[in-house]
């Protein structure tokens, strides 16, 4: 059926900024809300991992409750931080963004259902937790499965809106919105690949907490460590295999992106496997001889040069295979110079009172309130 | 027709309408607990009160998980649900008012940090911090309502914005200053309501009279200045369409009406509690909760109703299309697609050319891109009940398909299409609820008559063109009804029947009265016309 004349033509209003001010904002708040989002996403798990594995179950159940206590606030970080980047991808793809949407509609709208009886499920488990550890494990699994999939229809919508070529076919067959990508050959490993990106970063999560309780509680946080070092180490190594299972299943000139043609991909893909191959030996031998600082500072920095890394690729893959529907040039540019400098400055002051919070919260000392 | 339509059985402005009623009734709670909170934790502090602290410190807990779990998720969700909806509508204001989201974006930010170390320092901070961070939450939350609310009532009075295209221009639109005052002061009284959820289960009934009696007297003022805020804001819309809002159906009218016996209400039970504050529990807050939901509800509505037939006004219909042929609009302007036909325009459709072996199937692709953002088949606004109400027969349909822009004052847009798409859209609709001719012939009543063929654009009033206009003969008066088109040539062929001609005069005139004024009040207010 139709290919190319399916792609919905711009509306007639011009973009308000430069076609690369929105790329930049889009980069930057992805690799934000990613953040946010792996924290969360890996957090979750290996709460559910802590709390159905392990025979120590005094301690199990004391990392799954530590874990699960900070759910509640990487889950709204994930979701203000997923808005923006959001935002800034309708802006400039939203021709493709909204028309996957449509064609798969029920379970782009799912989304706010899982993710509200997640986010309610998480809660549960923070708070009562402590109450009925028994419960609160099985409520944890249904949450952290739930935003699993969350995960999955969002690789479903975002392959879906790069792939004009199967709109037709996929809308025509179910106009009620009744779609997912499935038949995408990327679909899995590209999924994979975030997934279990998500866990190695719940590993430097873990990380974090054994620095947090590193004076206070040695022995508990060198376990943190040890357990998060661990699930890091073995995460990474395992996303060298998924890796190549998402890049090999690639359309060939897309592989080729990386194996020389586009010499920024290539570059980010080789510096993304040699500097993971040293987060992992950093990592492991941290975890041996039990330096916290290094596990808590020079991998993560390492690990976020390498998300920004993956971000970019991932950028220069969606524009790819946009190639023949995609131009910015197509874009008219009228700049709304009355409103772009005050988004700016209160952009700039939200970032200086949101940092002034966290000092200001974070120093206090604690007092009884009630 | 530029994007694929969901085909959403259950009706795509139900589902939003659940979305946005759902959210909005959290999100105005959300901003204007920031305010109760902080005034109220600060009144506990300065009377020393650590009963009244202590419930404060417990109703923040249950405004998080409400403002900040429900009322975060489901903000994203109105959006999700306008870019499934109405994603041309969405991809215009997302490029006008991207900015302004941007904006948005950052006092949101800094209000979901500042609500959630609100609740986590109520063990931790000084009162003074802690108070600190209840006002950070409070003026981000109302300076993200103060964003939004540019943009929400930019589709409705989008005022000169059409003139210049200025950001700032359709920002402060006639419409923006009442409206944020108006969203404001329900803020402001929702705060109270909710409180009085939690205030209503307390055991000890000393502390739960005096912090119902807080919480009740809270929403009074907010109450009292809500009639007189919407009055200044129907005042700012257009005459013309707040005039064309009046009438027999579901209108901003009744809506508005609603809206005002509601919040009567509400304020009769707020009256009542802050008198007797000790008879509050659980199912009275329920139910003043419900009483609330449904005047923000009806707000809503009104605001829905009156924008009709634009989700853009003056700009985008709500099918889609442009009202006026612009440069770079696509050929998706109402003019262009009833020039080029919409199954040629539409790019998401199956039949370019409708065949006599087609015409059912191409008759349900052009309802579908011309008419299912608004109506279903057999649910919300559904087509078949509307039809099988009037006994319409396919001629009939086909006719009055051709007039849709004059129906109900105007709350659809002209059908924009070939008069070949037309007939296949008649068809289809017709199959939907199969009428003979013989059963749309059938009705002789000539107030029946009326309803069924003239009442979807006349009006009982005086001033309407029926009652000026039309001879009063009887016998002049049903020979003139023999041809519509030549009476008036927008008026669509209706091929009544002479009995049904004869029956309807006589209806007509007998509303007139005999040589009297054209017009019965009663008749009138039995039509519930203008």
């Amino acid at each position: 059926m139709m290919s190319t004349n399916m792609v919905p033509i711009l509306d007639l209003n011009p973009l308000p900024a430069p076609y690369w001010v929105f790329k930049v904002l889009l980069l930057v708040t992805f690799f934000l809300h990613l953040l946010a989002m792996n924290a969360m996403l890996g957090g979750a798990v290996l709460a559910v991992m802590a709390h159905f594995t392990g025979k120590d179950r005094t301690h199990g159940n004391r990392v799954f409750l530590d874990v699960a206590k900070k759910i509640p606030s990487l889950l709204p970080a994930t979701v203000t931080l997923g808005i923006a980047p959001l935002l800034f991808l309708q802006v400039i793809y939203g021709q493709f963004f909204y028309t996957s949407s449509v064609i798969m509609a029920w379970p782009w709208f799912s989304v706010l259902v899982m993710l509200t009886i997640a986010y309610y499920g998480f809660y549960y488990v923070s708070y009562r937790g402590g109450k009925d550890p028994g419960r609160a494990g099985w409520v944890m699994l249904v949450s952290t499965l739930l935003v699993t999939f969350i995960g999955f229809i969002y690789s479903n919508n975002m392959t879906l809106s790069m792939d004009p070529n199967h709109w037709a076919a996929k809308y025509f067959a179910h106009p009620n919105g009744l779609n997912l990508n499935l038949s995408e050959p990327t679909l899995f490993p590209r999924y994979l690949h975030f997934f279990v990106a998500a866990i190695a970063v719940g590993g430097l999560l873990l990380v974090f907490m054994a620095l947090a309780n590193w004076k206070r509680d040695n022995d508990y946080a060198r376990r943190l460590l040890y357990f998060g070092g661990k699930t890091f180490t073995f995460a990474t190594m395992a996303q060298f295999v998924v890796g190549i299972l998402f890049l090999m299943a690639l359309p060939r000139e897309m592989i080729m992106l990386f194996m020389g043609g586009s010499p920024l991909a290539s570059g980010l893909m080789l510096f993304s496997i040699v500097a993971s191959g040293i987060a992992i030996m950093v990592m492991s031998k941290a975890v041996r001889t039990g330096n916290i600082k290094v596990a808590a500072v020079q991998v993560p920095a390492i690990i976020a040069i390498v998300i920004a890394a993956m971000v970019v690729m991932r950028d220069i893959l969606r524009d790819a295979y946009l190639k023949p529907y995609f131009h910015p040039e197509q874009f008219t540019v009228k700049t709304q110079w009355t409103v772009l400098p005050l988004f700016l400055l209160l952009f700039v002051a939200g970032v200086v009172l949101w940092i002034v919070m966290m000092r200001r919260f974070f120093k206090a000392k604690s007092v009884s309130a009630s | 027709m530029n994007y694929p339509v969901w085909d959403l059985s259950v009706g795509a402005g139900l589902l939003i309408a659940i979305v946005a009623i759902l959210h909005v009734f959290v999100s105005h709670f959300a901003v204007g607990s920031g305010l109760f909170l902080v005034v109220t934790e600060r009144k506990a502090r300065r009377d020393n009160d650590p009963a009244l602290l202590g419930w404060v410190k417990k109703h923040t807990k249950f405004f998080v998980l409400v403002s900040v779990v429900f009322g975060a998720i489901s903000g994203v969700g109105i959006w999700f649900t306008i870019g499934l909806i109405s994603p041309q509508a969405t991809s215009n204001l997302i490029h006008i008012y991207v900015w302004g989201w941007a904006i948005e974006w950052v006092f949101f930010f800094l209000e979901i940090t500042a609500g959630l170390l609100y609740l986590y320092g109520w063990d931790k901070l000084e009162p003074k911090l802690h108070m600190w961070f209840g006002w950070v939450y409070f003026w981000n939350a109302w300076l993200s309502l103060v964003v939004i609310n540019g943009i929400i009532t930019f589709m409705l009075t989008s005022g000169n914005w059409g003139k210049d295209q200025q950001f700032w221009t359709g920002f402060f639109n006639p419409t923006y200053f009442p409206s944020l005052l108006f969203r404001t002061a329900i803020a402001l009284a929702l705060a109270g309501v909710y409180a009085l959820i939690t205030a209503s289960v307390l055991k000890d009934t000393a502390l739960k009279a005096r912090i119902v009696r807080w919480a009740a007297a809270w929403t009074i003022p907010a109450l009292i200045v809500l009639p007189a805020i919407g009055w200044w804001y129907i005042k700012r819309i257009p005459a013309d369409i707040w005039a064309n809002a009046r009438g027999p159906m579901p209108t901003a009218t009744t809506y508005a009406g609603l809206a005002v016996l509601l919040i009567g209400a509400a304020l009769l039970l707020a009256l009542v509690t802050v008198l007797m504050p000790k008879r509050m529990n659980l199912a009275v807050s329920l139910l003043l909760l419900l009483i609330s939901l449904g005047a923000m509800g009806s707000f809503e509505m009104v605001r829905e109703s009156l924008r009709k037939p634009y989700v853009i006004s003056n700009y985008l219909y709500s099918n889609s299309l442009y009202s006026a042929t612009l440069p770079g609009d696509g050929g998706f302007s109402e003019d262009e697609v009833s020039a080029n036909g919409a199954l040629k325009s539409a790019h998401w459709v199956v039949n370019k050319e409708i065949t006599p072996a087609n015409e059912l199937d191409a008759g349900h692709e052009v309802f579908r891109v011309e008419c299912q953002s608004c109506h279903t088949q057999n649910a919300y606004r559904g087509i078949r009940k509307l039809i099988a109400q009037r006994q319409w027969d396919e001629a009939k349909i086909e006719a009055m398909t051709g007039g849709l822009n004059f129906m109900h004052n105007g709350v659809m847009p002209a059908f924009a299409g070939t008069d070949q798409e037309r007939v296949a859209l008649a068809k289809y609709l017709s199959s939907l609820e199969p009428i003979t001719t013989e059963a749309t012939n059938a009705s002789v009543d000539g107030a029946t008559v009326f309803a069924r063929n003239c009442a979807m654009c006349h009006q009982v009033t005086p001033a309407d063109p029926l009652f000026t206009n039309l001879v009063r003969d009887p016998a002049a008066a049903a020979d003139a009804l023999q041809s519509l088109p030549a009476l008036f040539p927008v008026m669509p062929d209706l091929k009544l029947t002479a009995q049904q001609r004869a029956a309807v005069v006589q209806w007509i005139n007998a509303q007139r009265g005999p040589g009297g004024p054209a017009y019965s009040a009663q008749a009138a207010n039995t039509e519930g016309a203008k």
